[in-house]
């Protein structure tokens, strides 16, 4: 071992600021460009751009969408199984409901309007109160129907399609998009308390 | 250069010797608790690395089965040996670059009491199988917060030592050693406590942390003291500056810019979007490594064999060496048809090894064996002992790195050759870990050196230094004569 | 440079960008998105959530570090398409010239009739399977697309399809592994469903994979004199040199039930909108694995 150990090297011990300023290679500094360039261009490839539904293999969102073939998630089944864990409970495995209780929605004029306007309102602030008219005959429930706005915009626009298309039910309304249930959810934002029938009767139900 | 040197010491009251006094208690605390951890780790490591010759060895004795053997292994090794030493050696760099006395040499030294103590109840921990389950963070929280605390009372005076420096530049070392002392607490209490406190996160985001974690300490905070360490004394051995100071700080800005991001497999369950981020920030340290083999390189010039005739200079230059293949072998392993091949085998392991103990270790052993002499003015009592460390160490990681870097390849197509069984391709792996043992035996010897060295030095220092305090203090006490 | 409070601020930043992208974008992207999982996602709700026992078999997964051997990552190196014809229609022999004019094979009217649903075209990309589908359906004969994820992984039988981060919405802690010095065990549950294989195999791998390099867990189990009647818990059909003597029977611990349990629970099977895969049709045989002896 170096003899001198107990002396402190300070005479020979450089300042680290003292470094040379000699500059990066010029190839360092192109090799570097070319990886970014390399990285920018593999990220577009393959990094499906933030998408969290994109995995490897796939590389976008666009081809995952394009492999969901044979009904990937068809709205009307998804809208089954949304009634399956939720409206089943009261309005019945046929929607027949409860007399006296609980609504139909087999075959019911509330159902079957062609805008959906209103429906999609019940669903995501919740129905009460006198003065229920089905198919022309009173309705009268004490039960309240509560909100289901903490539901995705596609599981509600799932469920509502499903109910009213239901051919079984007799049901024959067109379908319902999420973007439909969106609009009406910042709509009706500021509702806090549920719907009663007079307060919807009075809104048009293509709103 | 010597000219502020000169001026400044002869307005300074601070001398070197005074510095390297001040040294004293927190540098031996932390290098001796070091030693004793390394020890530990490799007497885990080399039990776990048997247990691949046969299956049952030890696997009666729930506290010493492969999954918990294996993990207090990798932890004593990180958090026992690497980050006290990196902190020791980090600490007399900056008060000896900064011509400060350490402050509060006592309060540094019981951070380190308390990192040792929280570590040793994580270790007991994991061998009671409380470990966490996250890779590099398996020690429980009751470990964690001494671990924390003693961290952050070595961290702080550190810091106030280089407050207090005396040259006021920093230079490329004391950039490095800087950004990591802040960047510890960050990763560790970020990680900690969103995988450990009583609301966890949820899902597979605990796994995204955890690799992040990891990432950040295997690459970023070690590369970052390993390297501070690395230019300070290529500084010191060659007596001259690092060759380029605009290199040096494009190797400070890719690491804590590229390697932060990396550690993230191409197979994770994760959205490809983090995947994709993670191998191109990996790909991109690929600069790192060739930017600090050009620099050191370059210093070097035709000096080079200068720096390997005394054993720090040796270790220091096995470091480099390593910490250059390290790199390069994990940005190109980051690579996704490299990637595929290589993910989830031994080849990861051999990485691993050789970044913690080829390059952080060997820096610290140099570093170690060149700053303790100097600050208890002492002789190893083994003059020839650091060059046989030496020897051993280098050897023995050669030994656990080749083979299984190229059984890990191996592996890596065995997994996509369907014609061999699961049980074929993990036999046939095991082959290349059983040579990779007989590293291990090498290491532990080599580390029973160094520990040996430390023991036997703090005795001798003992020896001179208190007991002739203590006899002269409790001597009997001559009558005085009593002036007529 | 040449100041502490650059390095800090440069270290800060740095360290920034990564925090927010691999820490704070992960748990926006994902950690929210489970915290709204009582909306329907899917046709099934998923994942079902692990029952209790299994539950605590994952501290057992964690407590021996299982995860240092075996990793729960399948990779998916791509997804092919099969085209299956479900429905030949009135005029078969016009589809069958049509597969015959895209040289698909040699097809008759009522052999294509015959057997349906029957497979016309494998392996082939999601373009050519599209068009070949509506070249079906203009020939009167209706058809439908199967998925089939591909990779090694899946080729030896690790899973069904990648694995994704919904499957592990119900773990905590989530431990994917880092390497696989053992097989990949996503799937094991689908894979090996018998748990007394499993039981077996902890307490003895030699007895049921032969030269397994799998360390034995026998702490987690008692050898027991049996008593009046054996413990409807203790092994069965244990090879003869890993069998206690006369009169004794090995019975697991709660631990080594609980961690069967776990491992039986582990199938990331499931097809998602994420990882698309059409699912074998139920076979009428249970799902019997080859090296799983009936219980």
């Amino acid at each position: 071992m170096n003899p001198s150990v107990n002396q402190p090297m300070t005479s020979a011990s450089p300042n680290d600021s003292g470094a040379k300023d000699t500059t990066v290679p010029i190839w360092l500094i192109v090799v570097l460009f070319l990886l970014v360039y390399w990285g920018a261009v593999y990220f577009d490839e393959h990094g499906g751009w933030f998408d969290s539904q994109v995995y490897t293999p796939y590389v976008s969102a666009e081809q995952v969408k394009s492999f969901q073939v044979n009904g990937g998630p068809n709205p009307f089944e998804r809208g089954r199984q949304v009634y399956a864990v939720t409206c089943y409970v009261c309005h019945g495995p046929n929607a027949q409901g409860t007399p006296g209780t609980f609504p139909p929605l087999a075959g019911s004029d509330w159902v079957n309007e062609p805008q959906p306007g209103r429906m999609i309102r019940i669903v995501l602030q919740g129905f009460s109160g006198p003065g229920l008219t089905i198919n022309g005959q009173p309705f009268n429930t004490g039960s309240v129907m509560v909100p289901w706005n903490s539901f995705s915009d596609d599981d509600i626009a799932a469920v509502i399609t499903f109910v009213r298309g239901n051919k079984d039910w007799g049901n024959h309304a067109p379908p319902v998009t999420p973007e439909q249930v969106h609009a009406i959810r910042e709509k009706v934002a500021k509702h806090s308390a549920s719907f009663t029938p007079t307060e919807i009767l009075q809104i048009n139900p293509a709103e | 250069m010597n000219a502020t040197r000169t001026t400044s010491s002869a307005n300074d009251a601070v001398s070197t010797a005074e510095i390297d006094a001040s040294c004293r208690v927190p540098l031996f605390t932390l290098f001796v608790s070091a030693a004793v951890w390394l020890v530990i780790a490799s007497v885990f490591g080399l039990i776990a690395s048997l247990k691949f010759h046969s299956p049952n060895f030890l696997s009666g004795c729930a506290w010493l089965t492969y999954g918990r053997v294996h993990p207090v292994a990798t932890n004593v090794l990180l958090y026992g040996f690497a980050v006290q030493a990196g902190l020791g050696v980090a600490l007399w760099i900056i008060a000896r670059t900064g011509q400060a006395k350490v402050a509060q040499p006592w309060l540094i030294g019981l951070g380190s009491k308390l990192w040792n103590f929280g570590l040793t109840i994580g270790v007991l921990g994991i061998l009671a199988g409380d470990s966490t389950g996250y890779e590099n963070l398996e020690i429980p929280r009751y470990g964690v917060v001494f671990l924390f605390l003693g961290y952050l009372l070595v961290a702080f005076f550190s810091l106030i030592t280089l407050h207090n420096r005396r040259e006021r530049a920093l230079g490329p070392s004391q950039w490095f050693l800087l950004a990591a002392l802040f960047w510890f607490p960050w990763i560790y209490f970020t990680a900690n406590y969103l995988l450990l406190s009583h609301t966890p996160i949820r899902g597979v985001t605990q796994a995204i942390v955890a690799w992040w974690y990891s990432g950040n300490l295997n690459f970023v905070w070690f590369g970052l003291v390993g390297l501070g360490v690395l230019f300070h004394f290529i500084e010191q051995l060659m007596a001259r500056p690092l060759h380029s100071q605009p290199l040096a700080l494009l190797t400070f800005w890719t690491i804590i810019l590229f390697a932060s991001w990396s550690g993230i497999p191409h197979s994770a369950p994760v959205p490809a979007w983090i995947p994709a981020m993670s191998t191109v920030a990996t790909v991109l340290t690929l600069v790192t490594a060739l930017s600090v083999m050009i620099n050191i390189r370059r210093t070097c010039g035709r000096g080079c064999s200068q720096t390997e005739n005394p054993p720090p200079g040796k270790f220091i230059a096995f470091g480099t060496m390593a910490f250059v293949v390290a790199w390069l072998m994990n940005a190109l392993a980051a690579i996704p048809e490299v990637n595929s091949v290589t993910n989830l085998t031994w080849y990861t392991v051999s990485q691993w090894q050789l970044n913690i103990f080829g390059f952080f270790a060997m820096t610290m052993f140099g570093a170690i064996y060149y700053i303790v002499p100097r600050v208890t003015g002492l002789e190893w009592p083994c003059a020839k002992s650091p060059r046989h460390h030496y020897w051993l160490a280098a050897i023995g990681i050669v030994l656990i790195v080749l083979p299984l870097a190229i059984g890990g390849v191996v592996e890596g197509f065995n997994w996509h050759n369907l014609k061999m069984t699961n049980v074929d391709v993990a036999k046939n792996a095991l082959n290349f870990l059983r040579i990779s043992t007989v590293g291990e035996v090498l290491i532990l010897l080599g580390n029973l050196m160094l520990l040996g060295n430390l023991i036997g030095l703090s005795v001798r220092y003992y020896r001179i230094h208190f007991v002739p305090a203590y006899r002269q203090a409790t001597a009997k006490l001559k009558p005085v004569e009593a002036k007529p | 440079m040449k100041y502490g409070p650059l390095v800090f601020l440069a270290a800060f930043f740095a360290l920034s960008a990564s925090w927010c992208g691999l820490v704070l974008a992960p748990q926006v992207q994902l950690g929210r998105a489970i915290q709204e999982t009582n909306s329907v996602m899917r046709t099934d709700l998923y994942p079902a959530g692990r029952p209790g026992v299994a539950r605590q078999g994952l501290d057992v997964y964690r407590a021996e570090g299982c995860v240092y051997c075996h990793s729960q990552q399948v990779e998916q190196q791509g997804t092919l398409v099969d085209v299956v014809l479900t429905d030949a229609g009135k005029n078969s022999n016009a589809v069958a010239k049509a597969l015959e004019d895209e040289q698909l094979g040699t097809f008759t009217g009522p052999g294509l009739a015959a057997g349906l649903p029957k497979p016309v075209e494998r392996n082939t990309s999601l373009e050519k399977a599209s068009a070949l589908v509506n070249l079906l359906k203009k020939a009167g004969a209706n058809s439908e697309m199967h998925l089939v994820p591909i990779g090694t992984d899946i080729e030896r039988g690790w899973g069904a399809r990648r694995t994704v981060a919904d499957d592990f919405l119900a773990d905590s802690p989530v431990m994917p592994g880092s390497q696989r010095v053992g097989p990949d065990l996503a799937n094991v549950g689908a894979r090996l469903p018998d748990v007394n294989w499993q039981l077996m195999h902890l307490y003895a791998p030699r007895a049921v994979t032969k030269d397994s390099p799998m360390p034995s867990y026998r702490f987690l189990f008692e050898q027991k004199k049996i008593g009046k009647e054996p413990s409807p818990d203790a092994l069965q059909q244990l090879p003869k040199e890993f069998a206690p003597g006369d009169g004794f029977e090995i019975v697991p611990k709660p631990e080594a039930k609980a961690l069967a349990a776990y491992l039986v629970s582990l199938r990331a099977d499931v097809p998602l909108y994420e990882a698309p895969l059409t699912p074998p049709p139920p076979t009428t045989n249970a799902p019997a694995a080859t090296n799983a002896p009936a219980k």
